[in-house]
């Protein structure tokens, strides 16, 4: 009765009013969002340089084709980087946050101190981080001058392509991990405690609780920290700023790289849209089918508990 | 039996801890190089990169830092921290309300409406950027501080609305209809009676989008551009640092300037941080 009055009230001051009041979000959102994923896709079928006294020339499926088929073989090598620091990054950030998160899970004033430790990288911007390790590990850098001053020969670990590339992956690593390191503290406090005496008591060994217990009711945060991990290592742009601008050669660039440096920076509007809207499709996709697939998984952590 | 049980899960605690703290300074390193080697010449650097020697450390390459007309450090950290606020106050202030119209309708439009703002959480902003600068053109907004604020207010709102949303659907209705039954408008049940109770989501939302409003490097390089006269902590160590990056008198100095406050911050406010990570991605 009060129920059906409350809907009555609010029903007649209704719809206009609860329309009005998502008016100010909307409109920055579509804004500054949406109309540009616009833009975005109209440009990606153009080719223009950006002024605004040149109209946008319509070229069709041109920018596409070029992102495909790569003429001038530039393009598919900045893919292969960004898909590498994507899978082993991706990999290796959430080995190792699960790894000390196993280590850091009592609260002690030691493990607390820890964690913040680990978790420290993060506040700092990723640029300040790039400049910070091509400062440390750059040809005549803190380590490389350590080594050479100790009788060793210097390690190529920012001018050798395929050094360089492992290297921004464990500057990515060490700057990402706090993040996932948290969430799995967070998803490891879920595990429910009794289950884990249980199978501790029946003459389960650590790793076998682990296996069958912590590890499927790890399941829901598992998800979350892919995702996560993933997304942001597919658009890492300030880094490469900051350690090796590209470089040596291409060997650094990133997708996000030839998006904002190579294409925009040389007015290649049109070809620009085109890339950032593969990355956008790519990114959902992704996302999406991430999350169908451990669905799966989650599903199993919600029948132990 | 039980002895040397214990002595075993004793020997693995030992064990556990060492290996922590060697992970941990391990983590340090790199922000030790920065504080030792602000304060020595060049020459010094490159031959004893970790040692400090008292007798020849200085502060000339600090004061040079901070004189440095590329990166103004005053002026930077107060145009970050403006961005900082204004960002939060426009991207929580604009969420609260559809946050709750959303939460509070249960129709089909609506869930379809956070759909679509949620959709933009998986959108880069750093790659939208390139299309949103031509809009920002139309408006007549690029190269300006509110054009600014407006894009990276735009790229904070789907994740704010969405955990402002699932906060809001967990405070019980009856609250609002009371509220409503005597009377209240709904701006009044929103900011009187839902908004109070809504402060740890908030602080959450503005942790999380401060850091990131802090850390952007591409939106004000690009939308202010780099010749603009305002420059955020960021930028101006880009324009400082990126054509000196050998020249470590520069490098050190200017880091160790842009990383101290932020640092500082997080020391004090860690356990807010940390929590609030993880309140927002469990929530998400």
């Amino acid at each position: 009765m009060a129920r059906a009055r409350t809907a009555r009230v609010l029903g007649r001051r209704g719809a206009l009013g609860r329309g009005l009041m998502t008016v100010p979000a909307a409109l920055i959102y579509i804004g500054l969002m949406v109309v540009p994923v616009g833009y975005a896709v109209y440009y990606s079928f153009t080719e223009y340089n950006g002024i605004p006294s040149q109209t946008p020339e319509w070229v069709g499926l041109k920018n596409y084709t070029r992102i495909f088929t790569d003429p001038t073989g530039d393009m598919h090598s900045s893919l292969w980087v960004t898909g590498i620091i994507a899978v082993v990054g991706a990999f290796a950030v959430n080995a190792i946050a699960l790894g000390l998160a196993l280590l850091l899970r009592r609260t002690t004033p030691f493990t607390a101190f820890a964690r913040a430790v680990m978790f420290y990288p993060h506040v700092l911007s990723a640029l300040i981080v790039g400049f910070l390790w091509q400062a440390i590990l750059g040809p005549q850098g803190a380590v490389n001058n350590l080594l050479t001053g100790s009788g060793r020969s210097a390690l190529p670990f920012l001018s050798d392509p395929g050094w360089a590339l492992a290297t921004m992956i464990a500057v990515i690593v060490w700057a990402q991990l706090g993040v996932q390191l948290v969430l799995y503290l967070a998803g490891l406090q879920a595990v429910p405690a009794d289950l884990q005496e249980a199978a501790t008591l029946d003459g389960a060994g650590r790793v076998q609780v682990f296996q069958h217990v912590t590890w499927p009711a790890l399941a829901p945060t598992v998800t979350v920290t892919i995702v996560t991990s993933v997304l942001s290592l597919l658009k890492v742009y300030e880094v490469v700023l900051g350690l090796t601008n590209g470089g040596p050669g291409d060997a650094t660039q990133t997708w996000a790289y030839e998006i904002l440096a190579v294409s925009f920076a040389n007015n290649k509007v049109g070809l620009a849209c085109a890339q950032a809207m593969l990355l956008i499709v790519v990114a959902g996709i992704l996302s999406f089918t991430i999350i169908a697939l451990r669905r799966r998984a989650e599903e199993g952590a919600e029948a132990l508990s | 039996m039980s002895l040397t049980a214990s002595r075993s899960a004793r020997s693995r605690t030992t064990l556990r801890n060492v290996a922590v703290a060697v992970l941990s300074l391990a983590m340090l390193v790199p922000l030790y190089i920065v504080v030792v080697n602000a304060f020595k010449p060049q020459q010094e650097i490159l031959l004893s990169p970790l040692g400090f020697d008292p007798a020849t450390a200085t502060t000339q390459f600090l004061q040079d830092a901070w004189t440095n007309p590329n990166f103004p450090v005053v002026s930077g950290y107060a145009v970050t921290l403006f961005l900082v606020v204004a960002c939060n106050v426009v991207a929580i202030g604009a969420s609260i309300p559809t946050a709750y119209v959303i939460a509070r309708t249960p129709t089909v439009l609506f869930r379809f409406l956070l759909m679509f703002f949620v959709a933009g959480m998986f959108i880069p902003a750093q790659i939208i950027l390139v299309p949103a600068i031509f809009v920002l053109k139309a408006l007549h907004l690029m190269g300006t501080l509110p054009g600014l604020v407006l894009f990276m207010s735009s790229t904070m709102i789907p994740f704010t609305l969405f955990i402002f949303t699932g906060y809001i659907r967990m405070l019980p209705r009856s609250l609002d209809e009371a509220a409503a039954i005597d009377g209240a408008s709904q701006q009044r049940v929103l900011w009187r009676i839902v908004f109070p109770l809504m402060k740890p989501i908030v602080a959450t939302a503005f942790i999380l989008n401060a850091l990131s409003a802090w850390n952007d490097f591409v939106s004000p390089q690009l939308i202010l551009g780099p010749g603009s006269s305002f420059r955020t902590i960021t930028t101006g160590v880009y324009a400082a640092v990126s054509s000196y990056t050998t020249n470590y008198e520069i490098v050190f100095p200017t880091l160790l300037l842009a990383v101290v406050p932020i640092l500082l911050i997080f020391v004090v406010m860690q356990r807010h941080v940390m929590s609030g990570l993880s309140a927002g991605a469990v929530k998400g």
